[in-house]
């Protein structure tokens, strides 16, 4: 899996590429708009992360370029322009995500994640947290490998809480998933299912907690270290 | 003088001073114009009339005067008709003859100065206006003096002099008036540029520094003041600008080292250290943030056609806040209402205020502790925290720009609040802060248009 990564600070464009190695990703480092559009119309590349700032050119002309072309290539931007315009902007032109300077390599290697992971693409079938597996094409959950007996429901709950590992899951989200939007359903059939879910990990050893945002959703997270 | 503080009252006034003065004097001056013209006309005739009586004048071989007058003539200065009188007088002042029963002059007293006077005297009731000339008979000087009785007359010029005052000295008045109120209306509209151009200058602020005063109509008179003043906003705004663009390209300038220094700590061994480095790395961040925020905020201004969903901001302000409340073993709960409140705001900027709200919340409050978020349908933003509240004292500092209670306390610039105040002044929405009967504090944010 190779990406493209256009970044015109060379200190943070090798401490970038050497990160995305440690996270099992290769990648092709261009530090102008021109390398940038010159490498992207030979080689094709799984996505591309893309700094806004260049010394040539505005980091959104390329990726507007990338859009008229109706070329899928997912698009990562990063920014040091936190500001609202920016970010609308940055958007608008057909960025897939974006982070905002400074940001952990970690949590760029998780939007990598679920940037790579969409519909398409070949990356990730497994979900984990701690000792909690989930492969995403048997539908089956793994607690230390022993495979766990989930129904349906329990699954599709389990599955939109992994794939969003640390950010909250709101319960309409959840709602509209798993039942739709014509089925009734009762008001607490969500918590009804987050409740067993959590009664089954547990009572299996799986070191994960399922949190409830009151008001607002759940959020799963590895077990804290107490 | 009067000083007057409305350059249109002070106009007003000068004006109705010269209305005042032009209405006395004008008649005066037309009546007196009038007048003399009438008392030429009259000189004339008497002029005319001293000339006929010394046509009729002779002197005889003896020395004697005799005056002979055509009956029509002697008729006209009758006693029986009483209305013109003559008296020829010789150089010694005797009285040679005269119309009247005595043999009394016309006009008494010296008038040998000239030749000509027009002279004026009374009869008992009878006014008499007339002339005294001299003329040379033979190798003698005689006076002859004729006048008439001013009392009867019906001649109309004579009429016009009388009635002066109440025929033309009335219709003065109303013209005046009427070119005063049609100057006051001129005033008015030459001043109206003058009222438009002050309602855009109360519009100017450091938000809106890119207002300039129109100059479209504005009197030329005044027109060098106006661009004057455009040209000090044009200075004054740049001044704001190179100030806010430095704040926001230094703030820029220093995420991307500070993206290096956090990637670099990524490849430390001692992942305690670097878990540390990591939260001071991340205050850092925020502060930056804030600075931007700020910066933002210096040039922002709301759009009055949009509109915001309050309920949707929290739910997203908890959803997004939540991992870093579970992250310090503490929670975030949304309550209230669960439909939308639509008010008139930006969306971004409410959601940087919620934000600011409960990431203050969240630092403040001890682990296990739950930071409740409750919107209301009227309109409020509640955000209840469990900490130890806010002292009665500091409920006014706490918005100031870098105010904190303890400058030790890691974690924070103290511009969170002034940045929630800015954008609730933005929004006109009020911000209020109290402490839970249970502890801890709890901060309102109010608006005015929840429909």
């Amino acid at each position: 899996m190779r990406l493209a990564v256009v970044e015109d600070n060379p200190e943070l464009a090798q401490l970038l590429t050497q990160g995305l190695k440690r996270e099992g990703y290769d990648s092709d480092l261009m530090t102008t708009a021109a390398e940038a559009r010159a490498a992207l119309a030979s080689t094709r590349y799984a996505l591309l992360i893309l700094d806004l700032g260049l010394p040539d050119a505005d980091g959104l002309s390329i990726l507007r370029e990338i859009r008229e072309r109706k070329d899928p290539l997912p698009v990562l931007v990063l920014t040091a322009r936190g500001g609202l315009h920016d970010r609308v902007s940055g958007l608008r032109s057909g960025a897939d995500d974006y982070l905002v300077k400074p940001f952990a390599l970690e949590e760029l290697a998780a939007r990598l994640e679920a940037l790579l992971r969409r519909p398409g693409q070949l990356l990730g079938r497994a979900l984990q947290v701690a000792n909690l597996v989930f492969d995403t094409e048997s539908r089956q959950a793994f607690i230390d490998d022993r495979p766990q007996t989930l129904s349906a429901r329990e699954v599709a709950v389990l599955e939109l809480l992994m794939r969003r590992k640390d950010r909250v899951v709101s319960k309409k989200l959840v709602e509209d998933q798993i039942f739709g939007v014509s089925g009734e359903i009762a008001s607490n059939a969500v918590e009804v299912y987050v409740h067993r879910l959590r009664k089954q990990l547990s009572e299996n050893g799986a070191k994960v907690q399922i949190h409830t945002i009151r008001g607002v959703g759940y959020l799963i997270s590895e077990e804290k270290a107490a | 003088m009067i000083s007057f503080k409305s350059i249109f009252s002070r106009i007003i006034f000068l004006h109705v001073i010269a209305v005042v003065i032009t209405a006395i004097f004008m008649p005066l001056v037309l009546y007196w114009f009038v007048k003399s013209a009438a008392d030429d006309l009259l000189r004339q005739a008497m002029r005319d009339q001293a000339d006929l009586v010394a046509h009729y004048l002779a002197m005889q071989g003896n020395g004697e005067w005799t005056l002979e007058l055509p009956p029509g003539l002697a008729d006209m200065y009758s006693q029986a008709y009483g209305r013109y009188l003559y008296a020829v007088l010789d150089s010694g002042g005797r009285v040679l003859f005269s119309s009247l029963k005595d043999r009394a002059p016309i006009f008494t007293g010296d008038m040998r100065p000239g030749n000509f006077a027009l002279l004026e005297t009374r009869r008992g009731n009878a006014a008499i206006s007339g002339v005294s000339i001299a003329k040379k008979i033979g190798d003698q000087t005689v006076w002859i003096q004729v006048g008439e009785d001013l009392t009867h007359r019906d001649v109309i010029i004579d009429d016009i002099v009388a009635d002066f005052f109440k025929r033309v000295g009335w219709i003065t008045l109303p013209i005046l008036l009427f070119l005063l109120a049609i100057d006051i209306v001129i005033f008015r509209r030459a001043l109206r540029p003058l009222l438009k151009a002050s309602q855009s200058a109360k519009e100017i602020t450091p938000q809106r520094a890119d207002i300039r005063l129109s100059t479209e109509s504005i009197p030329g008179e005044i027109l060098p003041l106006v661009e004057a003043v455009n040209q000090a906003l044009d200075r004054l705004e740049k001044g704001f600008r190179v100030q806010r663009e430095f704040t926001a390209d230094a703030a820029h300038e220093l995420r991307t080292p500070l993206t290096i220094l956090r990637s670099r700590l990524d490849t430390l061994v001692d992942r305690n250290a670097a878990k540390a480095l990591h939260k001071d790395i991340d205050g850092m961040a925020r502060i930056l943030t804030q600075l931007l925020d700020i910066a933002e905020l210096e040039t922002f201004s709301l759009d009055p056609s949009e509109e915001a969903d309050l309920h949707a901001i929290c739910a997203e302000i908890a959803e997004f806040t939540a991992p870093l409340a579970l992250g310090q073993g503490k929670s975030i709960a949304l309550s209230g209402t669960d439909k939308p409140v639509w008010v008139r705001g930006n969306s971004e900027m409410l959601s940087r205020a919620v934000r600011n709200l409960v990431e203050n919340a969240i630092n403040y409050s001890g682990a296990g502790s739950t930071v409740e978020i409750a919107v209301s349908e009227e309109g409020v933003i509640q955000v209840f925290d469990e900490g130890p509240g806010i002292a009665p004292d500091d409920r006014e500092l706490i918005f100031r720009r870098f105010w904190r209670r303890d400058r030790r306390r890691k974690g924070g610039a103290g511009l969170g609040l002034s940045i929630v105040q800015r954008i609730a002044e933005a929004h006109a929405a009020s911000i209020k802060v109290e402490n839970r009967p249970t502890g801890g504090a709890n901060f309102a944010l109010s608006f005015a248009e929840a429909r």
